[in-house]
């Protein structure tokens, strides 16, 4: 709808980009320069962050920075040199900055596979040999109820504090902004292919027995049952077990009658590039990049609604690095740095500022809805709401069954 | 080590004796499972008596043996479809291998190690990558699928993918050099004198027994094949038996039922418990190739034990399993006559 | 001698048109099916090395976009699959050595040798195989992070490598043994009748024959190292092997380079036996020349 236009418009923009087109990112390079976002010479001297006052953090008085800081994200989740995917430009200012050298690991493909490999260090009071890692807001709070991770100091991370937009601060699992510190953000909605659905937009899509054996569902359980939740009316930030439960019962339902073909992590994305599946509950993100192959492809925020979820950066118990991981937390919060990896992550943008830097680089970018939401769609889309432990038991539980597993 | 191709009962051998010869080749294997595999699964297995949750902490009471038939109860279905599952993937093994096994063994000469290793090299290749690989082949409107329904042979909703027959297939791809490996190791290593004698001692055509055994053969793999695909048994015994009395009476020797097939029956036995083994365990190809309706055993212990921290289920559910197979495994040594393969003695 | 080679276990019956019919299909056949199940088995590389010279213009490697050699150009190039590739390398291959080793003892012990406690030693290897991977990646992690403090077995490439000797193991003695059992001892006896003694019977005598069946296990080993995820991924703390850079991949769509890689490895494995074929062929006929049968 709204939000129907611009998308188009980014679309047009991520072909250029992501198509490693050398013109596209020639274009990025002189914005870079022009704009004065960012050092050109990786070299020695400390560049970049001249622009906004707060950003040099002054470590005298403080632990020197580590010789290196092990750093766990999310595959294709930072900014990506497009003719040297070993290049990572944000990474390079770091290390030119404070001599730290990153190393950096794509290591985290799913919240709960990336949690059992860290587990058992943790329950045994042990370093789990990273000291920054990126994780889903709900496994977030699940460490905070754990104990697993360290606070920040908020002294060491000025940019941070000023800059974390109002939305993400203050959940309830975090009040104080100690633990959590927002990479990315990103919607869930509705995925699909153009030409062969027409135009969806309501959330009933996900019951229709057109799309039977075509049609994928996420096994992220916040973001399928949030859908049946909307579906029934109720809310996703405050609802009862009871109604988790008639919403575990209707998407049920979906999968008795067959309609469900599987429930998949990112992988339905290149079903749907594929044509093996025409619908899907999808994430912003991964629809836009997949536009390059298939353009027919669409991503709706249901008008009755949508999740919204944020990954965070956090410093497990016991990190070896502590201060250093504050101090990639304080850099990545510099506006400037921000936009740096923005620009290329095109996820949603959880610091103020941004979108400022961001349009001396690429105006379509920093004025697209689904980077920088409009107060209209953040209405639309709402956080699933914190959950004890019982809770999450007995909604892993049901969930598990659904899925058949 | 000395002792190694002593003979019972010859001089060297009782000279040797006194060393605790095999103990010393046992040892290296002995020490390294019982510390990185027994003394873990032993205290894994202590965690299925346990009660508690992540936050509050576990605690260890025998009186959660209940935790068990719970397990099974909840669970019967994803049970039973690993057994069916891995059952049929391993008789399409077999069925695929061991005449594989044989041409390569027996008729390839000097190519053989190369054919051999033709069947091995494409799963040096990630099996990810593969089942991807086939993921593209076999998409609903893909290069297989594809023209058959333009042409229309198959009606357009038809798909492969994200059905049981897309997981005993991926299941049957993936484990196939376990069973072509162990029946060919087996069958090559056959002395051809010993062929040559029974060829010699039964030289007569074979057809009426070769028919007979060949039908039955045939006629009850495939029934069991089509009983665990729902599809018509009667048919598919028909098929099967016809096929088989093919085959016995056009390809099977008299030499080859007595003296071939009882010789590779050590390989046969491994191969079948190289597929079936890690099949029944098996979750990659149901999370890859199924759907809802299609998840093993082992989605469910890998969802206990990574989405919902149920460490207790997880452990007793892996244990159920593996003692399951473990009594599979030795009824189905009996059932073979296999066991004396074990006491060493091979023919 | 020679003429036998022809169709020995088939029926051979006398001639008639059918007859001659049934022995074509029969000395044709098998090798008609060989390679119709090779194909088989190759089909799926021959889709990744097509692949591999795609041109897609997202991560997306699943529509034809066009043929390009950059990526065999530069194979490398994208982060972290270098490492990931040589530290899959250097497990797949020291794993192998170790596993094939103590399991080829393992066989011999148990094939050769009555003992007690020879059911439980059965039992042994049997277990591990009948374990699901991810209680043993579950369990071994729990062992690696409690034992002693600081950690004995710090996660690194040496706990990557002691997890996979030790599911190994178990797959090595299963091989191993299909081919000592049976084994015609009488060639033994006949070495040590004409004097050799039982080490110079083994390596002459015993080892030869059984020397398929090990490197039989050894393929095996390799292939199930080098491929293994979830045991792996339990084990690895903050190493990458190939096979887990290919699961973090896949989420988003696997980089052509991937497909080049597999490319790369496939025909490299298959040139390097090819090659050695063709030698073992040359000195055989150099060594003896009416070993050319069929």
């Amino acid at each position: 709808m709204a939000d129907q236009t611009p998308l188009d418009r980014i679309i047009t923009r991520r072909q250029v980009l992501i198509g490693g087109s050398l013109a596209g990112f020639a274009a990025f390079l002189a914005a870079c320069g022009t704009g004065g976002v960012a050092s050109q010479a990786p070299t020695g001297t400390p560049p970049t962050t001249e622009p906004t006052e707060a950003a040099s953090v002054a470590p005298t008085t403080k632990p020197t920075p580590a010789a290196e800081l092990n750093f766990a994200n999310w595959p294709l989740y930072i900014d990506t040199d497009d003719n040297d995917p070993t290049k990572h430009k944000t990474l390079e200012d770091f290390t030119a900055k404070y001599g730290t050298k990153v190393n950096y690991s794509e290591a985290v493909n799913d919240n709960d596979e990336f949690f059992g490999t860290i587990k058992a260090p943790l329950d045994a009071g042990q370093d789990t040999g990273w000291d920054l890692i990126v994780l889903t807001d709900w496994m977030a709070a699940r460490l905070v109820r754990l104990g697993w991770l360290e606070k920040m100091d908020l002294g060491d991370v000025p940019n941070y504090v000023k800059n974390l937009e109002d939305g993400f601060k203050a959940p309830d699992w975090d009040p104080t902004n100690e633990y959590h510190a927002p990479w990315q953000a990103g919607m869930t909605g509705l995925g699909f292919d153009k030409k062969v659905t027409g135009d969806l937009t309501s959330v009933n899509e996900f019951w229709n027995a057109k799309w039977k054996g075509r049609m994928t569902y996420l096994t992220e359980m916040r973001d399928t049952v949030g859908f049946a939740l909307i579906k029934l009316g109720f809310s996703r930030q405050d609802f009862t077990i009871d109604q988790f439960d008639q919403a575990i019962a209707e998407l049920q339902k979906a999968v008795d009658a067959k309609l469900v073909r599987a429930f998949t992590g990112n992988e339905y994305a290149e079903s749907l590039v594929s044509g093996d599946v025409v619908v899907s509950m999808a994430w912003s993100g991964d629809i836009i990049q997949k536009q390059a192959d298939k353009e027919t492809l669409r991503f709706h925020i249901p008008d009755e609604g949508g999740n919204l979820w944020y990954d965070n950066m956090l410093i497990p118990k016991g990190a070896k690095n502590k201060y250093t991981a504050e101090l990639m937390i304080d850099f990545v919060y510099d506006p400037a740095i921000a936009a740096q990896i923005e620009a290329w992550v095109n996820y949603i943008c959880p610091v103020k500022g941004a979108k400022d830097e961001l349009a001396k680089i690429d105006t379509d970018l920093a004025n697209s809805p689904l980077i920088f939401p409009t107060a209209d769609m953040y209405a639309k889309v709402t956080g699933f709401r914190s959950v004890t432990e019982e809770e999450e038991q007995h909604m892993n539980d049901a969930f598990s069954t659904l899925i058949g597993a | 080590m000395s002792g190694l191709g002593a003979p019972v009962g010859s001089v060297t051998a009782r000279s040797v004796r006194r060393l605790p010869v095999p103990l010393l080749l046992l040892l290296p294997g002995v020490l390294w499972l019982a510390i990185f595999y027994v003394y873990p699964a032993f205290q894994m297995f202590l965690s299925s008596f346990w009660t508690g949750s992540l936050e509050k902490g576990f605690s260890f009471s025998l009186d959660n043996w209940t935790t068990y038939p719970e397990a099974i109860g909840r669970y019967q279905e994803q049970f039973a479809r690993s057994i069916l599952y891995a059952v049929a993937a391993t008789i399409l093994t077999f069925l695929v291998s061991y005449p594989l096994a044989w041409t390569i063994a027996f008729k390839a000469g000097r190519w053989k190690n190369l054919l051999i290793f033709l069947v091995i090299a494409p799963f040096f290749t990630s099996f990810l990558l593969r089942t991807v690989s086939w993921r593209i082949i076999l998409g609903d409107d893909g290069i297989a699928l594809g023209p058959l329904k333009d042409i229309g042979l198959l009606p357009p909703e038809f798909r492969v993918l994200a059905t049981p027959i897309a997981v005993i297939s991926g299941i049957t791809y993936n484990f196939l050099p376990f069973m072509t490996l162990p029946i060919y190791v087996a069958l090559e290593k056959i002395d051809f004198r010993l062929i040559e004698a029974a060829r010699d001692l039964y030289a007569g055509p074979w057809r009426r027994p070769g028919a007979v055994i060949g039908a039955v053969v045939g006629g009850s793999l495939l029934a069991v094949l089509a009983w665990i695909f729902e599809m018509p048994i009667i048919a598919l015994l028909v098929i099967g038996a016809v096929a088989g009395a093919l085959i016995g009476a056009t390809l099977i020797s008299e030499a080859f039922v007595r003296v071939t097939l009882p010789l590779s029956m050590p390989g046969v036995f491994a191969g079948s418990l190289l597929v079936l083994i890690p099949a029944i365990g098996d979750y990659v190809n149901a999370a890859l190739l199924g759907n809802p309706s299609t998840t093993m055993i082992g989605n469910v212990i890998q969802s206990r034990y990574l989405t919902n921290a149920d460490y207790p289920t997880a452990a007793a559910l892996s244990f159920i399993m593996m003692a399951g197979i473990l009594i599979a495994v030795i009824v189905y040594a009996r059932a073979l006559g296999t066991e004396q393969l074990t006491a060493g003695r091979g023919l | 001698m020679a003429a036998v080679t022809g169709s020995l276990e088939l029926a051979g019956p006398p001639a008639s048109i059918a007859v001659r019919g049934s022995r074509w299909i029969g000395r044709n056949l098998p090798f008609v099916y060989v390679g119709l199940v090779i194909v088989y088995l190759v089909i799926p590389v021959a889709v990744i090395a097509m692949f591999s010279f795609n041109d897609p213009v997202s991560r997306s490697n699943l529509v034809w976009h066009g043929f390009t050699l950059k990526y065999w150009l530069n194979p490398l190039g994208v982060p972290g699959l270098g490492d990931a590739l040589a530290v899959s390398l250097r497990i797949a291959f020291a794993s192998t050595i170790v596993a094939t080793i103590i399991g080829t003892l393992m066989a011999l012990a148990l094939v050769r040798y009555d003992f007690r406690g020879k059911g439980a030693a059965n039992l042994l290897i049997f277990i591990p195989m009948a374990t699901p991977e991810i209680v043993l990646g579950a369990s071994l992690l729990t062992l690696y992070v409690q034992v002693g403090k600081p950690p004995l077995f710090p996660l690194n490439e040496l706990t990557i490598l002691i997890a996979h000797i030790m599911f190994n193991i178990s797959y090595v003695v299963v091989t191993v043994r299909a081919r000592l059992a049976g084994f015609d001892r009488n060639l033994e006896e006949a070495a040590m009748d004409l004097g050799a003694n039982p080490w110079t019977t083994f390596w002459k005598v015993t080892f030869p024959l059984i020397l398929p069946g090990i490197m039989a296990a050894g393929l095996l080993a390799f292939s199930l190292s080098i491929d293994d995820f979830v045991i792996t991924n339990f084990t690895a703390g903050r190493t990458v092997t190939f096979p887990m850079y290919i699961w973090g991949a896949a989420r988003i769509g696997i980089p052509v380079q991937v497909n080049v890689i597999g490319t790369i490895i496939f025909v490299a494995a298959v040139g390097l036996v090819a090659l050695s074929t063709v030698v073992q062929r040359r000195q055989a006929s150099r060594d003896f020349p009416r070993a050319r049968t069929a």
